[in-house]
């Protein structure tokens, strides 16, 4: 008893340290209202929630759509080059999202050199003559951005389908169901947890992105915020426009949990037993590889490939001493904060679990409340949190590596839990009943139960945090000791000199250190 | 004697402390920069240490830090920003002969809380072939109707269209700068979309008539690795608009000495630096900046644009009138 005390307290402080910079923004919706608000109200505001919902909807339907299809596919059927799929299908992930739009964008816009080859080809001159789909908009946008985020649901869905129960498939096919009858009656109802779970994700990240929408003129409400700020000058006035998106991804959080309740499907878990995968012939064995081949092409090899040409290019002119520093510093801050925060994710999701009440859950969710929020909105929070810290304690964190780690756990968290909460619904109730029927005591559980069941799931956290800790941009730019860069960074400094060859250089190394974080992942989710 | 000594040890030791560094918290982000921080060190010995963000970001991060910010010196690219740390008290005024002297008045704050480095102007970009340069001549003139679906401009979140928005508010009044605004998003070719160089290359291309973008990012595009960006700006020259009562738009890079400095003394002597010959020498021949400093000669890529009259507004009035340029922008519909 004494345990669940000691966690759920942790818990409750840990939860109040985190959410302390989302609240310090979060009040600013109390806040009265300004002349500035004013204006964004009678001018531009509706225009920014319709940009920002249509991005949400449509990010939403194609990172589910490819995401949850392609993870079914690979982990039902045998065709060929699967083996590949499932670790290809990942890729896109490794890249950031700017650095795709980038590249996109150098490809296919007006002046792209995939537009300029083919406007050669139809032997015209101007791309005025031709029917023309422009990159550089909002459909380009969901496009670019959910090419890159659907491996958060492929990922989470893949998780959860390898480890659910085969008998559940089986059973569906004595009942004589068609594989197209048990892919929309059985397993998309009983994947939902998991689907929801990466399109979240996938969707919080899209809605707080500032770097695409702003490079392809799509005014939302995250342009807004920054509008507001720089333009401005008001932080305020930002703050409150982000306490707003704040409380939208909230409310949405919670009607998803809502909903969720009264349709719970948690495996009976009696079996483990591996799926037995259908290997398909002919057609359908064509079909599905260029199904899954798709999405690798469009999100991970089509970049991958013009960044490769821009590496070699400039590879030699970039790579110095001073790269190999930046390199060392974005790997300790990458390994130091997915382990904080893999660590700390998992006492939360612990909590309540053995805890199942309604305020743990609670403060579960609050905390996940910084992934929604831009990672510059972040640090105004954390800035605001710890000039607050440093004035009473008379010392200087902000700006120093504490104050970006934490910031870190601020916006990332959220990744971590989701992916413990959909491992954890894996593990039957029942073992906790038996756990308490035997006696066995809270840490024997922990160890021998618990831990072997969802260390996968920290496995996962672990390597996917990482990979978004190396990605990450606004939030390491501002809060960053002196003389401390990191990839990416360096790569948005080249790319704001125009050296956009130059610029792959680092960005390729992010995305080769997400390539082998990827591999190793797909390969223990291959092994188990 | 023996107590003497000790002092004046400990006295000549904490000023060999506080002559090891200074921070700096800067905005810009050119390898010219590095180089420039490079020469600094080696002359003076002076350590530098840079944190480099949006200076919004920066400006944020010197507030919450207040008394205890370790900046020593704020560098922006444009003159909004340094109004706007002058505004929240994060400036303190320096007593700088050098700076004083060479800078001219326009180009420093009259309370000496800031002083540009380099200047930057706004212009059109038009194709070689072009007959524009013809119709062409003020800023105000691109509101005319007769570029309808002629000009091709980044958004209204960059703060280079904001200070030029900002400089026709001075030069006019905030009504006329709507009409204005109006009349150009009416001219647009195209939704804003992309940056400076996304511009130039699109007039390239055939999309529009009339670039607007910087001046220096005309010389990136000329020496630069990617090949699309050669060709598009190797089809392009450059026309200086002027205002009808001035010149053509100029902003600044600049740098100002943050209010509680604890490397004061370091801080004047680093801005001193950037504005002698040899960093200004560098500022032009690697960014493809204008010097500020009297005397020195702009690269000959830049000199070979030719020469213009510069405008004569205070630049504190693009800061003053930021905000109400970005309002302006909504209520105009320049996305």
């Amino acid at each position: 008893m004494k345990y669940f005390n000691k966690l759920t307290i942790s818990s409750v402080i840990l939860t109040l340290l985190i959410s302390i910079p989302a609240l310090l923004i979060l009040v600013n919706l109390f806040t009265p209202t300004t002349e500035n608000w004013e204006h964004l109200k009678d001018t531009v505001l509706s225009e920014y929630i319709f940009n920002s919902l249509f991005i949400m909807v449509g990010v939403a339907l194609m990172t589910s759509i490819i995401g949850f299809s392609t993870a079914y596919i690979t982990t039902m059927y045998s065709f060929t080059f699967s083996k590949f799929y499932h670790y290809a299908l990942i890729l896109p992930f490794a890249i950031p999202t700017y650095i795709v739009s980038y590249v996109y964008a150098g490809m296919f816009d007006i002046t792209g050199s995939v537009t300029m080859f083919i406007l050669e080809l139809l032997g015209k001159e101007n791309v005025t003559e031709v029917y023309f789909m422009d990159i550089m908009s909002i459909e380009g946008a969901i496009i670019v951005m959910s090419l890159v985020l659907y491996p958060y649901v492929y990922l989470i869905s893949k998780t959860y389908l390898i480890a659910e129960s085969s008998s559940i498939i089986e059973a569906s096919k004595t009942m004589g169901f068609s594989s197209w009858q048990i892919f929309t009656k059985v397993i998309i109802p009983i994947s939902r947890p998991a689907i929801v779970a990466g399109t979240i994700l996938a969707v919080m990240e899209a809605v707080a992105d500032y770097g695409v929408v702003d490079y392809y003129g799509v005014p939302t409400f995250v342009t807004g915020i920054f509008k507001t700020w720089y333009g401005m000058g008001s932080v305020e006035d930002a703050s409150k426009l982000a306490s707003m998106l704040m409380m939208f991804i909230f409310i949405l959080i919670f009607l998803e949990k809502f909903q969720r309740r009264n349709k719970r499907y948690r495996s009976s878990g009696k079996d483990f037993a591996p799926i037995s995968k259908i290997v398909l012939k002919g057609k359908s064995n064509i079909f599905a590889s260029i199904f899954c081949f798709l999405p690798v092409f469009f999100g991970f090899i089509l970049p991958f490939t013009q960044m490769s040409y821009w590496f070699l290019l400039s590879y030699k002119d970039v790579i110095d001493e001073d790269f190999l520093r930046i390199l060392m510093q974005t790997l300790s801050l990458g390994i130091a904060g997915s382990i904080i925060i893999t660590l700390l994710a998992f006492v939360f999701v612990y909590n309540v679990r053995i805890h199942a009440n309604k305020i743990s859950d609670y403060l579960t969710q609050i905390t996940k409340l910084g992934y929604s929020i831009p990672g510059a909105v972040v640090a105004v929070g954390v800035l605001n949190f710890f000039s607050i810290i440093d004035g009473y304690f008379d010392i200087l964190l902000s700006g120093s590596v504490v104050a970006i780690l934490f910031a870190y756990c601020v916006r990332f968290l959220a990744i971590s839990i989701n992916n413990y909460e959909s491992g954890f619904s894996k593990i039957p109730q029942t073992y906790d009943d038996a756990c308490k029927t035997m006696n066995i005591s809270q840490s024997h559980k922990l160890r021998k139960v618990i831990f072997p069941l969802i260390k996968n799931a920290a496995f996962a956290s672990f390597i996917i945090v990482f990979i978004e800790i190396i990605k990450e941009l606004p939030l390491t730019m501002i809060l960053r000791p002196f003389n401390f860069d990191t990839l990416a960074v360096y790569s948005h400094e080249l790319v704001g000199q125009a050296q956009v060859y130059e610029s792959s250089v680092p960005a390729m190394f992010i995305v080769l250190l997400g390539i082998i974080s990827v591999l190793v992942l797909a390969r223990k989710m291959i092994k188990d | 004697m023996f107590k003497k000594l000790v002092l004046v040890t400990i006295i000549f030791a904490s000023s060999l402390m506080a002559a090891a560094e200074v921070n700096i918290y800067s905005h810009r982000h050119y390898d010219t920069d590095k180089k420039l921080f490079k020469m600094f060190e080696e002359k003076t010995g002076i350590k530098v240490n840079v944190v480099k963000a949006k200076a919004s970001a920066l400006i944020k991060r010197m507030t919450s830090e207040g008394k205890n910010s370790p900046a020593d010196v704020l560098i922006t690219v444009d003159a909004g920003r340094l109004f706007q740390a002058k505004q929240k008290d994060l400036l303190q005024a320096v007593d700088s002969e050098y700076l004083t002297k060479n800078i001219p008045a326009i180009y420093r704050d009259k309370d000496k809380k800031w002083f540009a480095l380099t200047k930057r102007s706004r212009v059109a970009v038009i194709r070689k072939d072009s007959t524009k340069e013809n119709e062409l001549s003020t800023y105000e003139d691109l509101a005319n109707p007769k570029f309808k679906g002629q000009i091709v401009v980044r958004g209204s979140n960059n703060i280079y269209n904001q200070s030029l928005l900002a400089a026709m508010i001075e030069h006019h009044d905030e009504e006329y700068a709507l009409k204005w605004a109006k009349g150009v998003v009416a001219n647009m070719a195209r939704t804003p979309k992309g940056n400076d160089r996304a511009q130039v290359k699109a007039v390239a291309n055939g999309i529009g008539e009339i670039a607007i973008a910087n001046t220096y990012y005309i010389g990136k595009m000329v020496h630069n690795k990617d090949a699309s960006q050669r060709k598009a700006v190797s089809k392009m020259k450059i026309f200086f608009p002027k205002f009808e009562n001035g010149g053509t738009h100029i902003n600044v890079s600049g740098a100002g000495v943050a209010a509680y400095a604890p490397n004061k003394v370091n801080a004047i002597k680093f801005i001193e630096f950037l504005a002698s010959p040899e960093a200004q020498k560098l500022f032009a021949e690697g960014n493809y900046e204008y010097p500020v400093l009297a005397g020195v000669k702009s690269s000959d890529l830049v000199a070979s644009w030719g020469t213009f009259e510069e405008d004569n507004i205070s630049i504190n009035s693009l800061g003053e009138n930021n905000a109400k340029a970005v309002k302006i922008f909504d209520k105009a519909g320049w996305k």
